[in-house]
């Protein structure tokens, strides 16, 4: 193992007079680490560690899931919340794959997450042993690190290092196998713990370099039509102070990613929309005249860019990234700066010049007149038929002040939040950006609320979605969280059924479901709920779902054959943006 | 086609040559050869791993994305003038009884390449070269003997700039690796 200790010993425990087990080593390692929470699910081949687990109950608050996938997820929205790894506990085999969708979602989101999964014993390594799977096989391409523990006396080096790296430069899920040997074997000297200082072959650069700095300077400096794009890397970085200087500073319009929003909150005057495939009109239309981009912690995902071929060639770009292999992969970077988010906005604000663009930001205002006549205003005023997701988010966005936090599935409902809530607090949107994984947002709404406990926490679910997890309503009401959510039911895999029908001549194919009666199914779990299906009801039933004590789901029942727009079709270059 | 050669320093883990080779097949790139050994340095693996590609860019690309692994020190990309390579080829070839004899002069004058095994009724001759020497000596046996079985190593190659691997590594850290 290469980790070198650059401290000295800070934090090291007391040897103990007697030895310990691996199990035992990994509860201290935990508690050495700072945490104190840990979403999981007991099985055979990790029961020694939950055995360790029961005299460390008073230290670690061990959350008992009802599916795998759910303590990932669940784990992740902690992550986002805390600024910290969340912790995973599950057992070998299926436990291990049912936890696959949670690590890919981390990875291509860039939540740290430390996952410890059971194996079988040593001597049982390759056997096909019961629930035995190839764990480290399996998540290999899905971490940013993993690593089989095999000895009890590798266990506090390598927890060490998996929180260091999972935290450290661009975060990410790290895996820990642990054979069932190595949980009961003891120790053969005392338990110590170092937290990990440094990875010889991992050193993530965070402050930039100075003559990068300065070429980026140059180019915004002289730039005439400047566009910044902040991404999730500012949230991450936790540097919406520094972006926000940025941008008054020099003023230039400021446009997020869909994990970028909520950097900067809706309605500063140099914030003109979120973009990408739904974002707004604007926002996306602009971007193709720019002469400088300033990209923030985002990475020109293809739901950004439509055809990239085609993307900002009349642009210089700007793209301060903190992981080196995002540069230059989908749109060449004029003028790379590499480093963290929050350091590198910092050190480049001294060298950028007042300014205040106004001609050019007016010209968003324009776009934004006409997204609000032809699609904002018809959504938010009808009075006829059903109910409409916007006017959901809408009320909602109002009657929270926009200082929840949404945690979001995927689909029409995610985009429609996106498009009408209005942030005004930082790091108040969990979504499931890049992986776009169904089922994604009540288990990690759950764990929002537990990483944020004096936030209002609001789940905004598809019909089909919740069915993909809807267990882990148990896991709310016996945790106790008071996670609202609602559920906005079309009947349809809406987004797929709008895809059919722009882009398939309305051959719907398999998008329609037969669904139950969800209130009912949350009482089943003990949880309060009812249903809206009437405009002239929606306020009275968003104001009793916020204010009810404790967890709460409240279906909405919207209009069946909604669409989103602004729409880029896929594969179509932004400019070819539809507003119908 | 441009043949690359890519020259991966990482520490010695389990498991690396996977996370390595999965970048490849995700861009689905062929590995036309790969070899590992330890270096000069004790604990630190490289990895010499060549392809053809048509894209400069891709293949950066690629080299940045090898980067990012944990385990990586180092990764380097070199076209071919760049490095000084050379591979390793085994022949077994058949001298039956009465049959045609080794031409030994020619062999070791024309090609370089040396008998160092002796069956009963086959040799095992080594050759060291470039690709395209061994091709061509492949060549002049096929012509003349039977070959019963025919190996080649993959390319090793160092760079030709001055520096060595230490070098590229942050400074602080050359104490453990000297």
């Amino acid at each position: 193992m290469e980790t070198v200790s650059v401290l000295p010993e800070i934090e090291t425990k007391p040897a103990t007079a007697t030895m310990i087990s691996g199990s035992e080593a990994l509860m201290h390692s935990l508690v050495a680490e700072g945490v104190d929470t840990i979403f999981g699910y007991p099985g055979g081949a990790i029961m020694p560690v939950y055995d360790a687990l029961y005299d460390f109950q008073d230290q670690i608050n061990h959350i008992l899931v009802r599916h795998e996938q759910g303590a990932g997820h669940a784990a992740q929205g902690y992550a986002r919340m805390q600024g910290r790894a969340g912790v995973v506990l599950v057992t070998s085999g299926p436990g291990a794959t049912n936890l696959v969708t949670a690590i890919a979602d981390a990875l291509i989101d860039s939540t740290p997450m430390v996952c410890i999964v059971g194996q079988v014993g040593k001597k049982l390594l390759g056997t096909d042993a019961f629930q035995e799977a190839d764990v480290m096989g399996v998540t290999m391409p899905i971490t940013k690190w993993n690593y089989q523990i095999t000895s009890a006396d590798e266990v506090a080096e390598v927890v060490a290092k998996a929180f260091y790296i999972a935290q450290i430069g661009r975060p990410g899920p790290v895996l820990i196998d642990i054979t069932k040997s190595a949980q009961q074997e003891m120790m053969t000297r005392p338990f110590t713990y170092e937290p990990c200082a440094g990875i010889v072959s991992y050193r993530p650069r965070l402050t930039p370099k100075q003559d990068q700095l300065e070429v980026a300077a140059k180019l915004i400096n002289n730039a005439k039509r400047p566009y910044i794009l902040a991404g999730h890397g500012v949230q991450i970085a936790k540097a919406e102070d520094e972006l926000r200087a940025f941008a008054e500073k020099t003023g230039i319009p400021v446009a997020t990613t869909l994990l970028g929003q909520s950097t900067i909150s809706t309605d500063h005057p140099l914030y003109v929309g979120w973009l990408g495939m739904h974002g707004n009109y604007g926002p996306n239309v602009l971007t193709d005249q720019a002469d400088v981009i300033i990209a923030v912690g985002m990475r020109f995902d293809d739901r950004v860019t439509g055809d990239a071929s085609k993307y900002i060639r009349q642009a210089k770009v700007v793209h301060i990234e903190i992981d080196p292999s995002e540069v230059d992969k989908i749109i060449k970077a004029h003028a790379p700066v590499i480093g963290d988010a929050k350091e590198s906005l910092r050190a480049l604000l001294p060298l950028v010049h007042e300014n205040d663009h106004t001609i050019w930001r007016n010209e968003f205002r324009r776009y934004d007149a006409i997204e609000y006549e032809k699609i904002t205003e018809p959504e938010l005023s009808s009075t006829e038929g059903k109910i409409r997701m916007a006017e959901v988010i809408d009320m909602l966005s109002r009657k929270t002040n926009g200082e929840a936090v949404l945690v979001t599935d995927v689909g029409q409902h995610q985009m429609m939040a996106s498009r009408y809530y209005k942030f005004r607090r930082p790091n108040s949107l969990v979504t499931s950006g890049g992986m776009g994984t169904m089922g994604f947002a009540l288990p990690a709404a759950f764990g929002t609320q537990m990483g944020a406990p004096d936030r209002q926490v609001v789940a905004i679910i598809g019909d089909g979605c919740f069915q993909m997890t809807l267990q882990e309503l148990g896991t709310i009401v016996q945790n106790k969280q008071p996670v609202k959510t609602i559920i906005l039911n079309n009947n349809f895999l809406g987004m797929v059924r709008q895809w059919q029908q722009l882009f398939h001549q309305r051959r719907y194919s398999f998008v329609e479901l037969q669904n139950p009666n969800f209130v009912m199914i949350a009482q089943g779990f003990g949880m309060d709920g009812h249903t809206c299906d009437a405009r002239e009801s929606l306020s009275d039933s968003l104001d009793k779902l916020l204010a009810h004590d404790g967890p709460y789901l409240l279906e909405v029942v919207v209009e069946k054959e909604e669409n989103v727009f602004p729409m880029v079709p896929a594969g179509a270059s932004i400019s070819q943006i539809r507003l119908s | 086609m441009t043949t690359y050669t890519i020259c991966v320093f990482t520490s010695n883990t389990i498991g690396l040559l996977n996370r390595i080779t999965i970048i490849f097949t995700r861009r689905r790139i062929n590995i036309e050869s790969l070899t590992v050994s330890e270096t000069e340095r004790k604990g630190v693996s490289r990895f010499t791993i060549v392809i053809k590609h048509e894209s400069r860019d891709e293949v950066e690309k690629l080299v940045r994305q090898i980067r990012k692994i944990v385990e990586v020190l180092a990764v380097f990309g070199y076209l071919n003038d760049e490095i000084v390579f050379n591979e390793i080829a085994l022949f077994k070839v058949s001298t039956p009884l009465g049959g045609k004899a080794i031409d030994v002069e020619t062999v070791n004058k024309k090609h370089k390449a040396w008998v160092v095994y002796w069956g009963l009724d086959y040799v095992v001759i080594e050759k060291t070269g470039t690709e395209t020497e061994i091709f061509d000596f492949f060549a002049y046996l096929r012509l003349n003997h039977e070959i019963l079985e025919f190996v080649r190593s993959g390319r090793v190659a160092v760079g030709k700039t001055e520096q060595g691997l230490v070098e590229y590594l942050p400074e602080a850290d050359w104490a453990y690796y000297l």
